[in-house]
C-alpha cells in the first residue's frame, strides 16, 4: 500500500487535531454514561432501616445492597411496574419453598463479592437477617407482617445456602426479603465498626456502607446529594448501564422541571402537575404517567367519635360527596380512580379496587335523617401541608358538597408532623391522606390500615369479623379460600366505609427522551439498574 | 497599647454580658420546641409498618420519655460539652451538619452584603444630592421594587430568564457544577479555597453559581441600605460644617465623600449589622429556590419534620451571630467616629 503526500499530510493534521478532540469526546461520553435524577426530597441515611429515613434513602439502599431475592417487572399500559407476583432471585441464585410452606431454602451466589472485593457467604446473610429482627430499626416490625421474628428462624446449611423457618405459612415471608429495609451486609466490615453499646453498627452504617449491590457509594452528603459509581464486579444481575448515578436534592419543583427541560439532568418522578402538563405541551421530554397501583389517597373518618361511630352518617357523607370533580379539580384526573364501582360482589380479589361511591344527594339526605341528624352537624376536615396542592381543592369541594346536605365543615391545615401526631394519637375526626404498601396483598393492606390499635389504623376502625379474615387469610394455602377470604373484607369495606377510597395519583416520572426502561417500583423510587441512555 | 487594651476590655465585657441573653435564647426555644403540637417520635418512626413499640422505642432513645426540666438541664449540659445533638433528618450530629453549611450561608449573605452595599451606597448619596429629582424617583422606584417583590419570585424570575431563556447562567443548583470534582476542602468558603489552591477555573464556576442567588438576596436588602444613606446623608449634608466645607472652596466630591459621608455612616453601619444578621436566617427561601446547602433551608427542614435539635442548634448560633456582629458594629463605629469609641 502506498501512502501519497496528501493522505501523509491528512494523518499529520488528523493526528494534531487529535488531543484537541480527545479530551471534550471523553467528557461526553461520560456525561452520556451519567444519570443525573433530581429530587425534592434528600438521602438521609444510608442505611434504610434507620428510624427516619426518607423514601430517597429506600431507592438509593436498593441501587447499592442486594437483597436475597428482588420482584419482577411486567408491561402495564405500555410502562414497566414492578411485579410482586414473580420473585426473582438477587444475592441468592435460586430458592425452594417446601412443599408445607414452612422451610424457604436459598442458594447464595457462590461468586458473588461485597465491595471491598471479599466473598458473600452464608454467615454474612445469617448476621444481617438476624439484625432485622434484633436492632432497634425499622426492619423489625416490617419482618413481622413475614412473621420473622427471631434469630432462630434462620440456618446456616452450608458456605452458600440459608433456610428460614416458619411457625406458619406465611404468605408473605419470602416477599418480606425482598423490600428496601431487606438489606444484605459484609458483617465482617460492619462488625469491626460495631461498639458494645451499638452491635448492629447502626450508628456507622448511616454514613458508611457494609455492601454488594450494583452502585458503590462515590460520595454522600447528607441532605444534598449522592453520587453512585457502577461496582464492575457485581453479579445479581445484568451490568447496569449508567456508570455514575448523580441523585441530587433540588427542593425548588419548578427549578427540577427547568433542568430536566433544559436537558441538565435527566430524571425527576416528583414534579408538580401543573409543570408535568406544561412540560408534556411542549414535548422536550418524555413523561411516563403510571398509577401508583400499591398506593391509596382516601378521606378517613374517627369510627369512635361521634357522629362517626354511625356507619349512616359515613354512607351519606359518602353519598354525598362529588367524586368526579374532586378527582378534576385535586389531581385534573392524572390517576386511576377508586370511586364509581357498580358491584354487589366484588369481582376480585384485588386491593385497591374501586367500591361502589356515587354521588347521590337524596340518598344522603335520607341516611342523615335515618341517622337522627337530619339538621346536619358541625365538623372540621384536616390535611397535612405537604399535600396542600392536592388536598385544599379537595377540602374545598367537601365543604361545599357537605353543606348542601347540611353539614358545616371547617377545614383545618396542619403542618405535618402535627398531623401525624394528631392522627397516631387518633384526633383527627375527618381527614384526607395517603397510603401505601410495599407488598400490595389484599389481606395486609387490611392488616395494616384496618386492624388493631395503631397508627396506619386510619380510620381507628375496629372490627372483628375483618381482623378474623385478615388473620386467617395470611396463613392460607387455598388460592380459592383466600380469595373468598378477601372479597369478604372488600364487601364489609364497601358496606361499613371507615375510610372512603378516592384514587391512586399517577407516579409521573418525567425524564430526558434518550432515558429508556423506567419502571414503577413498589417503595416508588428509582432503579437505576433498568435504566439505560438510548 | 492603651487602646488595644482598652478595646479588648470592651470586647470581653461585651461577651460576658451577652451570656444571659444567649441563655435565655436557648431555653425558650427549647421551651417552644416543645410546646409545638408536632411529636418527632411519632414523624420520625412513620415506617410503613411501624408500630407504637416504634413510637416509644425512640421516644426513649431521643429522651423524651423524661421530665421536661430533666431534658432541659440534659440539653445545658450537652451544650456546654459543645454537643449540639444528632438530628433525625440527615442523621448527623447537629455541629457537623452546622459546619459543613454556615460557610455555604455564609459565602452567599456576604456577597449579597458586598453587592447591596457597592449599589446602595451610591444610590442613597447620589439621591441624597438631587432630593425630588428623577434620579431620586429612579432610585425610590427601585428600592420599592427589591422590597415588595419575595426574594423566591426574584429567584425563580432570575432563574427563568438568564438560565431558562437565555442560558447565559449555570444551572442553579447549588455551589458548583455537580458534574464536576469536589472542591478542596479547606475554609469552606469555595471562593477563598480555589483561590487558596490557585485554581482559576474552578473559582470562576463557583463565582458563576454564586451570582443570581446573591443578585436574588442583594436585591431585597437594597432598599433599607439605599434609604438609610439617602436619610442620613440629607441630614449631614444641611449640615454647619458642610456649607463651611463649600465656602472654604473645598472640591465637590471631597466634601460629599470625606466629610458628608464619613459623618452618615454611622446608621449605615447599623443598619448593615442588623441586615446581616436577618440575612443570614431570613435567606431561606433563596437557599431553597437555589438548592443552596445552606443553615437556613436545613433548620426549616428540620422545623416542619419537629427535629429538635437542628432547629435548637440554628437559633443558638444564630444568637452567636447576632452576638458577634453588633460587637464587630460597635468596634466599627469607633472606626467612623471617635466619639463613640469611648
Amino acid at each position: 500500500m502506498e501512502i501519497t503526500r496528501r493522505q501523509g499530510l491528512m494523518g499529520l493534521a488528523a493526528l494534531a487535531a487529535a488531543p484537541a478532540l480527545l479530551p471534550g469526546e471523553a467528557a461526553a461520553q461520560s456525561r452520556a454514561e451519567t444519570l443525573r435524577q433530581v429530587t425534592g426530597g434528600a438521602v438521609n441515611t444510608l442505611d434504610p432501616t434507620m428510624p427516619g429515613s426518607t423514601r430517597e434513602s429506600f431507592g438509593i439502599s436498593m441501587n447499592v445492597y442486594d437483597r436475597l431475592v428482588g420482584f419482577g417487572r411486567k408491561m402495564v399500559g405500555g410502562n414497566w411496574v414492578f411485579d410482586h407476583t414473580e420473585i426473582r432471585g438477587e444475592l441468592a441464585e435460586r430458592y425452594e419453598i417446601s412443599a408445607d410452606g414452612l422451610v424457604i431454602t436459598l442458594h447464595l451466589r457462590r461468586d458473588a463479592l461485597w465491595h471491598d472485593g471479599t466473598p458473600v457467604t452464608a454467615e454474612d446473610v445469617k448476621w444481617s437477617l438476624d439484625r432485622h429482627v434484633s436492632s432497634k430499626s425499622l426492619a423489625v416490625s416490617q419482618f413481622q407482617t413475614g412473621s420473622l421474628t427471631s434469630t432462630e428462624q434462620f440456618r446456616i446449611v452450608d458456605a452458600h445456602t440459608v433456610q428460614v423457618v416458619l411457625d406458619k405459612p406465611d404468605r408473605l415471608a419470602l416477599s418480606n426479603l425482598a423490600v428496601p429495609y431487606a438489606i444484605m451486609i459484609n458483617s465482617r466490615l460492619a462488625k469491626q465498626n460495631a461498639t458494645p453499646d451499638d452491635p448492629w453498627a447502626q450508628k456507622w452504617m448511616q454514613a458508611n456502607t457494609a455492601a454488594g449491590g450494583a452502585y458503590k457509594v462515590e460520595s454522600f452528603r447528607p441532605g444534598v446529594q449522592v453520587v453512585l459509581a457502577r461496582n464492575e464486579a457485581w453479579k445479581g444481575g445484568p451490568l447496569p448501564f449508567f456508570r455514575r448515578v448523580i441523585s441530587q436534592s433540588v427542593p425548588e419543583a419548578a427549578t427540577r422541571a427547568n433542568l430536566i427541560e433544559k436537558g441538565d439532568a435527566d430524571l425527576a418522578i416528583d414534579l408538580q402537575a401543573g409543570d408535568i402538563a406544561a412540560l408534556t405541551q411542549r414535548a422536550q421530554v418524555k413523561v411516563a404517567s403510571i398509577p401508583q397501583s400499591n398506593g391509596f389517597t382516601h378521606i378517613s373518618f374517627n369510627t369512635r367519635q361521634a357522629p362517626f361511630d354511625n356507619p349512616k352518617v359515613r354512607q351519606a357523607i359518602a353519598a354525598a360527596l362529588p367524586y368526579e370533580d374532586m378527582f378534576k379539580a385535586s389531581l385534573f384526573s392524572r390517576g386511576r380512580v377508586l370511586f364509581g364501582a357498580d358491584w354487589k360482589v366484588p369481582p376480585n380479589a384485588d386491593f385497591p379496587q374501586a367500591l361502589p361511591m356515587r354521588q347521590d344527594l337524596a340518598r344522603a339526605r335520607a341516611l342523615l335523617t335515618e341517622a337522627g341528624l337530619a339538621d346536619g352537624f358541625a365538623t372540621t376536615f384536616s390535611f397535612g401541608t405537604s399535600t396542600a396542592a392536592t388536598s385544599e381543592p379537595l377540602a374545598a369541594l367537601v365543604q361545599e358538597a357537605l353543606a348542601k346536605v347540611g353539614i358545616r365543615v371547617e377545614i383545618q391545615k396542619l403542618p405535618d408532623a402535627q398531623l401525624n401526631t394528631l392522627q397516631a394519637e387518633k384526633k383527627l375526626a375527618f381527614y384526607t391522606d395517603s397510603g401505601t404498601a410495599w407488598l400490595p396483598a389484599t389481606y395486609y393492606f387490611f392488616y395494616l390500615y384496618f386492624t388493631r390499635d395503631q397508627r396506619w389504623n386510619f380510620a381507628n376502625w375496629e372490627n372483628a369479623r375483618i381482623t378474623e379474615l385478615s388473620n386467617a387469610a395470611r396463613f392460607e394455602r387455598d388460592t380459592a379460600a383466600y380469595e373468598a377470604q378477601c372479597k369478604e373484607m372488600i364487601s364489609i369495606l364497601a358496606d361499613q366505609l371507615p375510610l372512603l377510597l378516592l384514587w391512586q395519583p399517577n407516579m409521573d416520572a418525567v425524564m430526558n427522551k434518550a432515558i429508556e426502561g423506567f419502571t414503577y417500583q413498589f417503595y416508588r423510587q428509582v432503579d437505576f439498574r433498568d435504566l439505560k441512555r438510548a | 497599647m492603651q487602646v488595644l487594651r482598652r478595646a479588648a476590655l470592651r470586647v470581653g465585657g461585651r461577651l460576658l454580658s451577652s451570656v444571659p441573653a444567649v441563655l435565655g435564647v436557648v431555653v425558650l426555644t427549647f421551651l417552644v420546641m416543645r410546646v409545638l403540637p408536632g411529636d418527632p417520635a411519632v414523624y420520625f418512626a412513620g415506617g410503613p409498618s411501624a408500630g407504637q413499640e416504634q413510637i416509644d422505642a425512640l421516644r426513649v432513645q431521643m429522651g423524651l420519655d423524661k421530665p421536661l426540666p430533666v431534658q432541659l438541664l440534659t440539653y445545658l449540659r450537652d451544650i456546654a460539652r459543645g454537643d449540639l445533638g444528632r438530628s433525625l433528618t440527615t442523621g448527623q450530629p447537629v455541629v457537623v451538619d452546622i459546619a459543613q453549611r454556615l460557610p455555604a450561608s455564609l459565602e452567599l449573605t456576604l456577597t449579597a452584603l458586598l453587592l447591596a452595599l457597592l449599589a446602595a451606597l451610591p444610590l442613597g448619596i447620589l439621591a441624597a444630592l438631587r432630593p425630588g429629582s428623577a434620579v431620586d424617583h429612579l432610585v425610590r422606584f427601585l428600592c420599592t421594587m427589591g422590597v415588595c417583590m419575595p426574594t423566591f419570585v426574584s429567584g425563580l424570575l432570575l432563574v427563568y430568564v438568564f438560565y431558562y431563556l437565555l442560558g447565559w447562567a449555570p444551572d442553579p443548583t447549588g455551589r458548583i457544577d455537580v458534574f464536576a470534582a469536589s472542591p478542596p476542602e479547606i475554609t469552606g468558603f469555595l471562593l477563598v479555597d480555589f483561590a487558596l489552591v490557585g485554581d482559576g477555573e474552578g473559582w470562576r464556576a463557583a463565582a458563576a453559581q454564586l451570582i443570581l442567588p446573591s443578585c436574588t438576596m442583594a436585591l431585597f436588602v437594597l432598599a433599607p441600605l439605599a434609604r438609610m444613606t439617602r436619610a442620613s446623608m440629607l441630614a449631614v449634608l444641611g449640615g454647619d460644617f458642610i456649607r463651611t466645607a463649600r465656602a472654604m472652596g473645598l472640591p465637590g466630591w471631597r466634601v460629599i465623600l470625606v466629610h458628608a459621608l464619613r459623618n452618615a455612616l454611622l446608621p449605615v453601619i447599623t443598619i448593615t449589622g442588623i441586615v446581616f444578621s436577618t440575612m443570614l436566617g431570613a435567606n431561606v427561601l433563596v437557599e431553597k429556590v437555589f438548592s443552596w446547602p445552606g443553615v437556613a433551608s436545613y433548620a426549616l427542614d428540620a422545623l416542619q419534620a419537629s427535629d429538635y435539635a437542628p432547629v435548637q442548634g440554628f437559633v443558638l448560633l444564630m444568637a452567636s451571630i447576632f452576638v458577634l456582629v453588633n460587637l464587630v458594629i460597635d468596634l466599627l463605629y469607633g472606626l467612623a467616629d471617635p466619639r463613640a469609641a469611648g
